[in-house]
């Protein structure tokens, strides 16, 4: 038997205000170059640390797809199985690069009633060593109760 | 740049409003969404939503069946790269046109950042979704001077539809298209 999977919070017990686990993403050369490869990124930036500092960066960075992947993820380790998403919004800033780690936090800003939907905004934000590398909303749904 | 140039800057790069950003017509995902690359991307984040993966626990939820992550949209039309001289062609993974950002380039504005990605889902995509994409420049920004330097904000609006013509979601993405404040590198 496979461990039990996690369940959605009930969307009435979710209020404006309630903060999400937060969540730490350990960067290694390894998590991007996986991330970049699987979202079909390749760009060498994402995976080539020679031809990243040719560029002027100081090491291969995290792509955006992989960048949204994680935001995606941090949602629905929090708002389960039965969430959907249906918007993430978010602003670039620091690069993700390896050896370092990047710390997922957010916070309930919104919820609402649409017909058997419930709706809930989230504020996130991503930073690490170099400061915030990813600030934005995602607004889900779970079906309302 | 003389006022008229900057003038003249301004008025091609608003021409490009409304224009595809490549070589015009659908991008085409090689393949239609499918179990072995959401497999790949969900062991790539380490995301263990049962959604994704495990059919008979997805059936008794709201999607009632397996759904591809969301976060995946862009995934299911990027090209086949051609992994062969990707360096000598600047690390562009294939030939693409891009009106508006070949006119910044060839006045000075070289250097590119993103600034903003705004994902909108209609729906989840299923497995046998086959997706196409239309990218369409959306605006561009007076020359402005931010900390990195000087240069327009570029937005454009990806469109993807299902084989019905449905759309299923959008993503809107803005870049920094710069001149460098300080010259470093090659970027200047």
């Amino acid at each position: 038997m496979s461990t039990p999977y996690p369940t959605s919070p009930r969307w009435s017990d979710i209020k404006e205000g309630d903060e999400l686990p937060p969540f730490d993403l350990v960067l290694t050369a390894s998590v991007i170059v996986a991330g970049a490869i699987a979202s079909r990124d390749f760009m060498p930036v994402h995976h080539d640390r020679s031809f990243a500092n040719a560029q002027g960066a100081p090491d291969i960075f995290m792509n955006i797809l992989t960048t949204n992947g994680y935001v995606s993820r941090f949602i629905t380790d929090w708002a389960g199985p039965e969430a959907m998403l249906e918007k993430i919004s978010i602003r670039l800033g620091a690069p993700a690069c390896p050896d370092d780690t990047m710390r997922f936090t957010g916070s309930v800003i919104r919820t609402e009633r649409r017909g058997d939907q419930g709706v809930v905004e989230v504020a996130l934000q991503g930073v690490n060593r170099f400061g915030a590398h990813v600030t934005g909303t995602a607004v889900l749904t779970l079906p309302a109760d | 740049m003389t006022d008229e140039a900057s003038a003249q800057l301004q008025a091609r790069l608003e021409e490009c409003i409304g224009q595809p950003t490549g070589k015009g017509g659908p991008s085409f995902g090689p393949d239609e969404v499918n179990l072995p690359m959401i497999r790949h991307w969900v062991d790539a984040m380490s995301d263990h939503n049962p959604v994704y993966l495990d059919d008979e626990f997805a059936a008794t939820t709201r999607f009632g069946g397996i759904v591809a992550p969301p976060a995946m949209l862009q995934t299911w039309t990027m090209g086949r790269p051609t992994i062969q001289g990707l360096r000598e062609r600047g690390g562009a993974p294939s030939e693409v046109g891009s009106s508006m950002l070949s006119i910044l380039d060839e006045a000075g504005y070289k250097s590119i950042v993103a600034t903003n990605s705004e994902l909108e889902f209609e729906r989840y995509l299923r497995l046998g979704d086959q997706l196409h994409a239309t990218t369409v420049f959306e605006s561009v920004s007076d020359e402005k001077t931010t900390g990195r330097g000087t240069g327009y904000f570029v937005t454009w609006v990806t469109t993807y539809f299902d084989a019905d013509d449905v759309v299923v979601g959008r993503q809107r993405f803005r870049v920094f298209k710069f001149k460098p404040a300080t010259a470093t590198g090659q970027t200047s």
